[in-house]
């Protein structure tokens, strides 16, 4: 099919293999992505955290600095499992916010002009697309989340030593999994949210909503029946329950207040992994309805 | 031997809980295929089956040799399809979008890049290629499509009413891009439309639907052969002599009343051997027409045999 001669000829040039062209879905989400000025500003603003924490790292194991400073003793300056429990909350928060801006465009804006039966209609099948979509997720999530917070917890290694990283090493599994199961749940519920509201302002309201509505709903729940069940309507609580356990604070008392450890936490695992079903039922569901054009 | 493009074997496809295709049986072996029938006769229906997006409740539908329902992946390699309603990603500018699209199907990212201009060049969109697809007119955003469909070289090309909303110069252009791409490679053509004008003008074969189920299979090529062969003539003075006569060469003969006789040719007879009989048994030829069955008249036939007389579609 030269241009020059503007006469139709078939390809047939090598094909990329199957297993990974969902991933031709991820690079170009990341394009459009980075072409919106907002989103790098965003971006930047939610590992500017991370900075700061490296910043406190920093002084925490320079003897100098902490001389120089007026704030007195050497020991304010702690870098143990409650710090990174803090940087935990700090940047899943973030995780978030940077989803709320992101998930919405995701499928929205191959569903308002009819282009899914483009992708379907090729060797590329609906698990395929949700994939290539939820690795957009994935990927700038864990950019905001494990990768900086493993980076920090490397720099407090070298800065520490005296074996400080065998002593601590058991962080990175909480780190890991917690971060997982945080990025999972918001990647599906902005991609099912996405598929089903098509402006952004609005999905991200409904993200929001989907989480505060249920956390308000469960406290009505627990004020009316006398119980405290109603917060497992509370994804939030959840997960901060979850990441307690994980770095063993149960008892601790967190960044965004106490952690209320009555709910177990085999049943926040079992919310949250909830929350993950019934969004890939709702976006498959959807995708479903949207592949084919009726007529 | 090669595959027939479409082979349906008692096809059955429910859709909430409602029966769409009725056991669907047929072989269409030409290259070009067109797929024509009233609204709701199952033509998307279909096509979405074509493409696996719908399972068959019953028997099996094979599109070049591949099974629909099994092979649906492998199948759909081998497809381009281009959608009736709009389908395009408004924000991304023409040959991202086709590039896009090329991607998905398989192409490395710079033969990706390279089949979008060449695609978008040769549909005739080569100065809109940087503008966003959202901005295009309506007949540009079909040539767009069109584009995203050849862009990965199919083996077949699935077109959903392809001129709808276009102008008359529009419509031609497409029509001879349509008809340009099927004779410059081997690709296969399955073309759906409500225009039987578009049919006639680029497929070889037509399957009609109706309530779901096969009202012709026509062969277009072995129509148009035998209409050309094929005489009514309205005769004055004609003796049993003339049609003895004619038949003596080989033509078969049918008499009716005032003196209308069809005849059809074997072909080595031409017209002019008719006239020359006539002239010799003294017999005045009024009126001769060659039967010109249009696509129009096959599909009202159709439409007829299955009980809807107004050709409604």
């Amino acid at each position: 099919m030269a241009v020059y001669k503007r006469r139709y000829a078939a390809y047939t040039g090598s094909l990329t293999p199957e297993w990974s062209r969902f991933f031709v879905l991820t690079r170009y989400a990341f394009a459009e992505l980075f072409k919106s000025r907002f989103f790098v500003i965003l971006l930047i603003l939610s590992l500017v955290p991370v900075l700061l924490f490296a910043f406190y790292i920093f002084i925490a194991n320079n003897q100098t600095v902490q001389l120089l400073l007026p704030t007195g003793p050497a020991g304010l300056f702690a870098v143990d499992v409650r710090y990174f429990t803090i940087i935990m909350i700090v940047q899943t928060q973030a995780a978030f916010l940077l989803n709320c801006w992101v998930g919405p465009v995701l499928i929205a804006g191959d569903l308002t002009n009819g282009a899914m039966p483009l992708f379907l209609s090729r060797p590329f099948s609906r698990a395929d697309y949700v994939l290539g979509k939820l690795t957009v997720l994935g990927l700038l999530l864990s950019g905001v989340t494990w990768v900086p917070i493993l980076l920090l917890f490397g720099l407090q290694s070298g800065l520490a030593r005296n074996g400080w990283i065998w002593t601590h090493l058991w962080m990175v599994v909480p780190i890991l999994f917690c971060s997982a199961i945080w990025i999972l749940m918001l990647s599906l519920l902005s991609l099912a949210v996405s598929a089903w509201v098509r402006l952004r302002i609005v999905a991200t309201g409904v993200i929001f909503i989907t989480f505060f509505i249920p956390t308000g709903l469960g406290e009505m729940f627990n004020a009316i029946m006398g119980t405290y069940w109603g917060r497992l309507l509370n994804f939030t609580d959840m997960f901060r329950l979850i990441l307690a356990q994980g770095f063993g604070e149960l008892t601790a008392t967190g960044l965004m207040g106490p952690i209320r450890n009555e709910i177990p936490v085999p049943a926040a695992w079992g919310v949250l992994i909830s929350v993950c079903l019934l969004s890939l039922v709702i976006l498959n569901a959807r995708l479903r309805a949207r592949e084919a054009v009726s007529g | 031997m090669m595959n027939p493009t479409i082979e349906l074997n008692e096809l059955e496809v429910q859709l909430g809980g409602r029966t769409i295709l009725h056991g669907l049986t047929g072989t269409l072996k030409s290259r070009a295929i067109g797929l024509l029938g009233p609204n709701g006769a199952g033509k998307s229906t279909l096509i979405n089956t074509l493409l696996g997006f719908h399972s068959p409740g019953k028997g099996s539908a094979r599109v070049l040799g591949l099974d629909s329902h099994t092979n649906g992946k492998a199948l759909r390699s081998l497809v381009g399809y281009m959608p009736e309603n709009d389908a395009f990603i408004s924000k991304m500018s023409g040959v991202r979008f086709v590039r896009y699209m090329a991607e998905i199907s398989g192409l490395p990212p710079a033969q990706a890049m390279e089949r979008a201009h060449e695609a978008f060049v040769y549909v005739g969109l080569g100065e809109a290629r940087y503008r966003p697809v959202g901005t295009y007119s309506l007949g540009m955003k079909q040539l767009a499509k069109l584009a995203q469909a050849i862009a990965h070289g199919p083996k077949l090309l699935i077109l959903d009413e392809p001129t709808n909303g276009m102008d008359p110069p529009a419509r031609k252009r497409l029509i001879e891009l349509i008809r340009e791409i099927r004779e410059a490679s081997d690709i296969c053509l399955l073309l759906s439309s409500h225009l039987l004008r578009d049919v006639e003008e680029t497929c070889d074969e037509v399957l009609i639907l109706r309530n779901g189920q096969i009202a012709s299979i026509c062969n277009l090529v072995e129509e148009r052969r035998a209409n050309r062969k094929f005489l009514e003539l309205e005769t004055t003075g004609a003796a049993p002599t003339f049609t003895t006569t004619l038949e003596g060469l080989g033509c078969e003969c049918a008499v009716f009343a005032n003196g209308r006789i069809k005849v059809v040719m074997p072909d080595r007879v031409e017209i002019r051997e008719v006239f020359k009989v006539a002239a010799s048994e003294g017999v005045q030829i009024r009126r001769m027409n060659h039967r010109r069955d249009s696509l129009e008249d096959i599909f009202l036939n159709a439409m007829e045999q299955t009980g809807v007389a107004d050709g409604r579609i």
